[in-house]
């Protein structure tokens, strides 16, 4: 039904300037079918297709990725910018490291990711009732929405110290700095979901008689849902970043401590086995968000 | 020229009451955790409006010295990591290959804690001016290539039918069809990424540099409540930074992709 309003106004006239109109309200609907390499890439992981295990999806990647280390492990990297090894310590060094301090480490990791996750729902969840806000009066509403931008512009750094005197030292002020951070993202984007809407389905609604209620519950709220998960994935790595960073500085434990104490002693392979297992907690926390993402998109009807 | 106006007042006014009244209720907290509840350390956890802004009045001129100097750092990085950003994606859409390559790094560096990373590239680089342009590209690459690959992705089937049954160029392609489909996901990485990309800057000025917001900020965090009102307008002066960065990209879609739903005048919600 969409599809067909799309393809009528295109046979109006395609000129240039009236086919990036049509190109894009086309490019927000196809939006909801986020990265196909994505899925692409998970559906390579399963056992089902074994066979593509061996594909080039998968080879060439992994193939980058132990030439990288390679390269790494036997210095080259140090020779080309001219590194010390105490400066960039090996991989292997890095394990061994890693493997000696396995317990603190991950306990470390687990402090961390609690902030992270706890401050990531507090954070979008005021997003996204935000956003709600501003389509709702949208008078009114953008001027919160620039104001919600602003405060994702106070440097993380500078809300630290102030999350740190308002919630004391304790887990408290790393959630406020990790919702401060991840609700400006997803703000945003709900919005440009809810907003973002075909001007024609609108038409429609408008034609059926839909009150304000009707045009969000059954347009605006779907049409936000891909952009809402977008922001999610953006904010599992942004709340990650604020647990980390706000540890630089009020904290006795965690990555992000352990992180700059080490590097202030010149501890670098510790430094770096926090990054790796930063990363690592990332890239878990990510895959969990998207697999939500999967589930919730599959009702979705926009994706049959 | 009178929609204009309109436009802007529409626009303009719910903004300035917003923030006249956040301000307003800012300065009653204060007094009130002053004078009513004597909160230890008041005015360091949420100071006298006027009297932060008597302060940076004071010092302004210091103070956009170091602003210019962290913006200016941050703006070169993010230039750099938006043109590579948006390359890889262009190259990415273009070859099979290169996205299969360096797609899964892509998002896997993406969850790189990238703030985490920055002493890191600190302690290594040894050198402020290097470590923020590498941080502020850094953080800007990804959102930006992320999004533009999502949006030259995004095409409308039919439209590229259309374009092959002209006999399109496949520059034409780009130019006409998956250049402007893309404009709107390019310009939601870059608002993503530019208040980030001051916030790694200013970090890397937090770890010990010479010039910047940060080296003030830090300075006055250290020297405790005396430094209150100093410490808060580096504050201040770090979040116009961000927003500034936001308000010029923004300013920059509407001239370059003013097509988008929102920017009509009924702003795609009514």
């Amino acid at each position: 039904m969409e599809t067909n309003s799309v393809r009528e106004t295109k046979f109006i006239g395609p000129t240039s300037k009236e086919m990036a109109q049509p190109a894009l309200t086309a490019a927000q609907k196809n939006a909801v079918a986020i990265p196909k390499p994505m899925e692409e890439a998970t559906r390579w992981g399963s056992s089902r297709m074994l066979k593509r295990m061996f594909s080039a999806g998968v080879m060439l990647p992994v193939l980058a990725g132990v030439l990288f280390l390679a390269l790494w492990e036997f210095q080259i990297f140090h020779k080309i910018f001219d590194l010390k090894k105490y400066q960039l310590p090996l991989p292997t060094a890095i394990a061994t490291t890693m493997r000696d301090n396995f317990s603190m480490l991950l306990s470390y990791t687990g402090y961390t990711l609690t902030e992270a996750v706890l401050g990531m729902l507090v954070g979008s969840a005021i997003g996204f009732l935000i956003a709600l806000a501003a389509t709702a009066w949208p008078r009114w509403g953008s001027g919160s929405l620039t104001l919600v931008a602003a405060l994702n512009a106070v440097p993380i750094v500078a809300l630290a110290p102030i999350m740190n005197l308002w919630f004391g030292d304790g887990i408290g002020s790393r959630i406020a700095i990790v919702t401060a951070t991840t609700m400006a993202a997803m703000a945003i984007n709900a919005y440009k979901g809810m907003a973002a809407i075909d001007p024609l389905a609108l038409d429609l609604m408008h034609s059926y008689a839909a009150g304000k209620p009707a045009v969000f519950r059954y347009l605006r709220i779907r049409n936000s849902l891909p952009y809402v998960f977008t922001a999610l994935k953006i904010n599992a790595t942004a709340s990650m970043i604020g647990a980390i960073v706000g540890e630089f500085f009020f904290s006795s434990k965690g990555l992000g401590y352990l992180l700059s104490n080490s590097i202030k002693v010149a501890k670098m392979p510790l430094g770096w086995s926090c990054i790796v297992l930063a990363a690592i907690a990332g890239v878990l926390f990510y895959l969990v968000v998207e697999r939500l993402e999967k589930v919730f998109i599959k009702w979705h009807p926009s994706q049959r | 020229m009178k929609g204009g106006t309109i436009f802007a007042r529409g626009r303009l006014l719910p903004l300035f009451v917003w923030i006249f009244g956040l301000l307003l209720v800012w300065e009653g907290t204060s007094w009130m955790l002053l004078h009513v509840v004597e909160t230890p350390l008041a005015q360091s956890k949420l100071p006298y409006v006027h009297e932060v802004l008597s302060t940076l009045w004071k010092y302004s001129g210091t103070l956009l010295k170091e602003g210019a100097a962290t913006f200016g750092n941050a703006g070169v990085g993010f230039l750099i990591g938006a043109v590579a950003g948006a390359s890889l994606a262009v190259l990415m859409s273009l070859s099979k290959t290169i996205e299969q390559l360096t797609f899964p790094y892509a998002i896997a560096s993406q969850m790189i804690p990238i703030l985490g990373l920055a002493p890191i590239i600190y302690g290594i680089v040894r050198d402020e001016q290097t470590s923020r342009i590498i941080i502020s590209g850094y953080i800007t690459f990804f959102p930006v290539a992320l999004n533009m690959l999502r949006g030259l992705r995004s095409v409308d089937p039919s439209a590229l039918e259309l374009m092959h049954s002209y006999a399109a160029k496949p520059w034409a392609v780009y130019w006409k069809l998956r250049f402007p489909a893309a404009l709107p996901g390019l310009f939601g990485g870059l608002k993503i990424a530019a208040p980030l990309a001051v916030t790694g800057a200013i970090l890397v000025e937090l770890m010990g540099a010479q010039h910047g917001v940060g080296v003030i900020m830090l300075r006055n965090l250290y020297y405790g409540s005396s430094h209150t009102y100093m410490f808060w307008s580096t504050v201040i002066v770090g979040a116009l930074l961000g927003i500034a960065s936001y308000w010029l990209i923004s300013l920059i879609e509407r001239l370059v992709a003013p097509w988008q739903p929102e920017f009509r005048p009924k702003g795609g919600s009514c």
